[in-house]
């Protein structure tokens, strides 16, 4: 059994285990031997001092649910191994909340630009910036702040 | 000539794309080697939007996700929230909540069935298709005024009351939507063309679709028995009768026979709801209008519900403030996109359209 460091239940009653961040990788692969064999989605928070990745994780066999939650300064282990809808979900995160996923196959922006500067799920990020997007000749993105350079 | 393999580029603006999805394709002569699908170009970041103002302020974001089925998405935003305040809501408001959103499962698959023929080159379906769906958009022009972004579900409740008009409209609909059904399902099902072009077409096994996050109809069609609302129950829906239909073979043509089928129970559904609405009030006083922006919330919460794509649900952090710290969406067509491109590895050019709108992904949903 993998430890975790602590455990409370959200407003609806699911569990929450907060795991760290080294015990994570292998603490998934406990619940997915488990039983647990959708990952529904991996969500990013900035909480201006930390930042924190959760997984809803859901049992089919069963109907057990599992919120995971780990602490991080920036990156953390690719879920991707273990469950294949992951890897759109972690380049979600990478895209918007700016969390890196080791491990990942491809670890790109997935709604924004490439190139886009920022992650616009931070809290600090600059709202009043406008970014415009254009192609170069070879057909990638590329961003500017000036409204001519792009739409 | 030799053997080459050419990348193909599908979309972003193409008939059959149900919005702005690119898919890069890598061909051998007219087998599909690879897929890459491209989505963002309809990124509003509604998560964001909705960090800005207070709670209710976020529902016409919410709206406009997945836009054929707009009530469902706004239903899981409200309970939620409901959940995050420990709201108390009325009765009638929550047996009026259910039969809107049936309705509208039901208008949503009508969107999907007529593209969905309009993709495989079946013209008259579509107009079959939007005939019925226009009289439950009348229903909803008539209970919530607005035909397409509702804006309807209040946290506490309903915004207005159900008209006696309203239920004799609903009443008239599902009375003889069932033989319309049935005509709809034969133009399809009797289509020698249509059933081979959809049979062991786009295949998802049982582990993938799991492991890829596949839920609602494509999941049912892979064999799978997983409905929320009889898994999961919320609202009412362990006081009506109804059933789960299953196909195993998981290709386009169980798809498009789970969906069938869904509609009908949708009916059956909403029949029961009819006859169950009690008297009362349909919201709750404590969330009246002038207090609904000084609404509070703590902790986190997430709902999950079976929209008509699968299980959608938002997961919201509240930090005691009365703007919402954190929105997370759960999309379903999101994760069932996620898999197309092994459901096209190894089929023909040709059964990408079909395999494609198979999944029905709304792109408001897929990219936010």
């Amino acid at each position: 059994m993998i430890p975790v460091e602590s455990e409370s239940t959200s407003k609806e009653g699911t569990k929450i285990v907060y795991v760290s961040k080294e015990n994570l990788f292998a603490y998934m692969k406990e619940r997915k031997d488990e039983g647990y064999d959708i990952l529904l989605m991996v969500t990013g928070i900035d909480y201006k001092d930390h930042l924190e990745v959760v997984y809803h994780l859901l049992s089919t066999a069963n109907g057990n649910r599992l919120i995971v939650k780990t602490k991080t300064d920036g990156e953390v282990d690719s879920m991707v191994p273990l469950w294949a809808g992951a890897n759109w979900h972690e380049r979600e995160t990478w895209d918007l909340v700016g969390i890196k996923f080791k491990g990942h196959p491809n670890l790109k922006r997935i709604l924004l630009a490439e190139g886009w500067v920022g992650h616009p799920l931070r809290k600090d990020y600059p709202l009043d910036k406008k970014q415009y997007v254009n192609l170069k000749e070879n057909g990638e993105d590329y961003v500017s702040y000036d409204p001519r350079e792009g739409y | 000539m030799e053997d080459k393999v050419i990348e193909v580029n599908f979309g972003p603006q193409h008939p059959s794309t149900h919005g702005v999805l690119r898919i890069k394709v890598k061909l051998d002569g007219e087998i599909i080697m690879d897929a890459y699908p491209v989505i963002g170009y309809l990124h509003r970041n509604a998560e964001k939007l909705s960090e800005m103002g207070a709670y209710p302020k976020a529902l016409i974001y919410i709206d406009r996700l997945d836009y054929v089925a707009s009530l469902n998405n706004e239903l899981g935003y409200v309970l939620s929230a409901e959940k995050l305040m420990d709201a108390q809501v009325p009765e009638r408001a929550q047996w009026i909540r259910m039969m809107l959103v049936e309705l509208n499962r039901i208008a949503s698959h009508l969107v999907w069935l007529g593209t969905h023929g309009l993709d495989m080159g079946m013209l008259t379906p579509y107009f079959y298709c939007w005939r019925e769906r226009e009289r439950i958009l009348r229903i909803f022009d008539e209970i919530t005024g607005s035909r397409l972004l509702y804006n309807y579900f209040a946290i506490g409740g309903v915004y207005s009351d159900i008209t006696p008009k309203a239920i004799d409209m609903i009443k008239e609909f599902l009375a003889d939507f069932g033989s319309k059904l049935e005509e709809i399902q034969a133009i399809f099902a009797k289509n020698y063309i249509y059933v081979k072009r959809t049979r062991d077409v786009g295949k998802l096994s049982l582990e993938d679709a799991l492991s890829y996050g596949v839920t609602g109809p494509l999941l049912r069609a892979s064999g799978k028995k997983w409905d929320l609302r009889k898994n999961q129950p919320y609202l009412y829906y362990d006081q009506v009768n109804f059933d789960i239909p299953v196909r195993q073979e998981g290709d386009v043509y169980a798809r498009f026979q789970v969906r069938i089928e869904e509609m009908r129970q949708s009916i059956k559904i909403a029949q029961q709801v009819l006859s169950k609405i009690p008297e009362g009030e349909y919201y709750n006083k404590k969330f009246s209008k002038p207090m609904l922006v000084r609404l509070k919330g703590t902790g986190d919460s997430y709902v999950p519900t079976e929209s008509p794509k699968g299980e959608y649900g938002v997961y919201l952090i509240g930090d005691g403030s009365t703007i919402p710290y954190r929105v997370r969406i759960r999309s379903p067509s999101f994760a069932n996109l996620s898999a197309l491109p092994i459901m096209l590895k190894g089929y023909k050019i040709a059964d990408l359209t079909a395999t494609v709108s198979s999944l029905d992904p709304v792109f408001g949903e897929v990219d936010r």
